[in-house]
């Protein structure tokens, strides 16, 4: 059987894996013909989580705080370094070029990254929910990125599942919450069938 | 599980109807951390329920291979075996016995089923790169890189689209390391003269 051809979404990303991480674990986002797939990769073996489209029941994107974060300590540095500038040029008076460029330099170096911050956009935190698992998705960390291939997305699960119309949701939903639960009859509560080993074929119950 | 309702991925409250399928962010009424909530009808579809088969009415119906006593409903995908309703296991259109579905996903055959892959062109590149910084070490590690990008050339590589170069290099850079230690080996020996 020939292997899906898959397109890349996302590149890796770090998943988090508690506060001190004792394996490096990166997650990328894959498109393939019928689903979507989720590689963790340590560089050594990869493990895969496929999201079928006509399964995804819900995704769901929350801002974090992690671009405040990431600004507030690339721009202390900046800041420092600034600071010492100025006391060089204004108090002192003494502008050595060499000085200089090396404090430019130095300025740099926290200034790049603290740029790409901002201009990648948002940081966000998605999650994606089927019937038996709800699962984070830690390449979709910026909003803008996570918006687009959520618009990619959107038109390939409405042609798996049909459209769900804005309008018709509320009605829905009071639906589904209160549709009773149904109580099994005298014949589906017997045990028929057992599974003693979930390899081999359940046994039937006379 | 299918009954929960869509809550906030932050703080896990309930959502308000109107907070769904909105194309912006709207704070959680909750935590008030800005949200985007996007369901699809799968959400309200009910779960699905076994079925138990018919048991053999009319004589000579064929009847499933596990079960003599149920209705075959179709045959298995993998070994051909009649299957009742109970024994079916379908996965994507395809029909499936348990015991196939079982071995299939341990041998890979299914690849739908298949969820871990080993980078053996990974480990054989680094088995070769890595060690170089100890340069003593690739007296092991060399052989053993050669031994696993042979072994595992025919292996399956990543799901994804990933091509053989890995495992060209690390065949490359162990023999010129396994070239190295013979040709200094050769030089060590040739060169000491017994004594005497």
């Amino acid at each position: 059987m020939a292997e899906t051809q898959y397109r890349r979404l996302t590149r890796p990303h770090r998943r988090k894996s508690g506060f001190v991480a004792v394996t490096y674990v990166r997650s990328s986002l894959w498109l393939g013909n019928d689903h979507l797939l989720a590689i963790d990769s340590n560089g050594y073996s990869e493990s895969y989580k496929r999201f079928y489209f006509q399964d995804i029941q819900m995704i769901a994107i929350r801002l974090t705080r992690r671009r405040l974060i990431w600004n507030w300590v690339l721009t202390v540095p900046i800041a420092m370094w600034l600071l010492g500038l100025a006391y060089e040029l204004v108090v002192r008076r003494n502008p050595d070029v060499v000085g200089l460029a090396i404090a430019i330099l130095w300025t740099l170096i926290p200034g790049v990254p603290l740029l790409l911050n901002n201009l990648l956009g948002p940081t966000c935190a998605c999650t994606v929910r089927t019937a038996v698992q709800t699962e984070d998705l830690p390449s979709l960390c910026r909003l803008p990125k996570t918006r687009r291939i959520l618009n990619l997305l959107r038109p390939l699960i409405a042609q798996a599942q049909g459209q769900l119309a804005p309008e018709e949701i509320p009605a829905r939903l009071q639906a589904w919450t209160q549709a009773p639960v149904s109580a099994p009859t005298a014949a589906e509560s017997e045990p028929r069938s057992v599974i003693d080993d979930p390899n081999v074929p359940p046994k039937i119950i006379p | 599980m299918s009954l929960l309702l869509p809550s906030c991925p932050g703080c896990g409250a309930a959502l308000g109807e109107g907070m769904f399928n909105r194309l912006d962010l709207t704070p959680c009424p909750a935590c008030g951390v800005p949200v985007q909530v996007e369901i699809f009808p799968a959400l309200f579809r009910p779960p699905a329920r076994g079925r138990g088969g018919e048991a053999v009415i009319v004589e000579g119906e064929s009847s499933c291979f596990y079960h003599p006593q149920k209705k075959a409903v179709v045959p298995c995908d993998g070994c051909g075996r009649f299957l009742c309703a109970l024994c079916d296991c379908e996965l994507r259109g395809e029909h499936f016995c348990p015991a196939c579905l079982e071995v299939g996903r341990q041998k890979g055959r299914i690849k739908r089923l298949e969820n871990q892959r080993t980078l053996y062109d990974a480990i054989a590149l680094s088995l070769a790169i890595l060690p170089l910084l100890i340069f003593y070490f690739t007296v092991i590690t060399a052989p053993i890189a050669l031994y696993l990008a042979i072994r595992y050339w025919n292996a399956p590589l990543s799901i994804v689209r990933r091509t053989k170069v890995r495992l060209v290099l690390a065949i490359l850079l162990a023999t010129l390391q396994i070239l190295g230690w013979g040709v200094g080996a050769y030089f060590l020996f040739t060169r000491i003269k017994p004594h005497g």
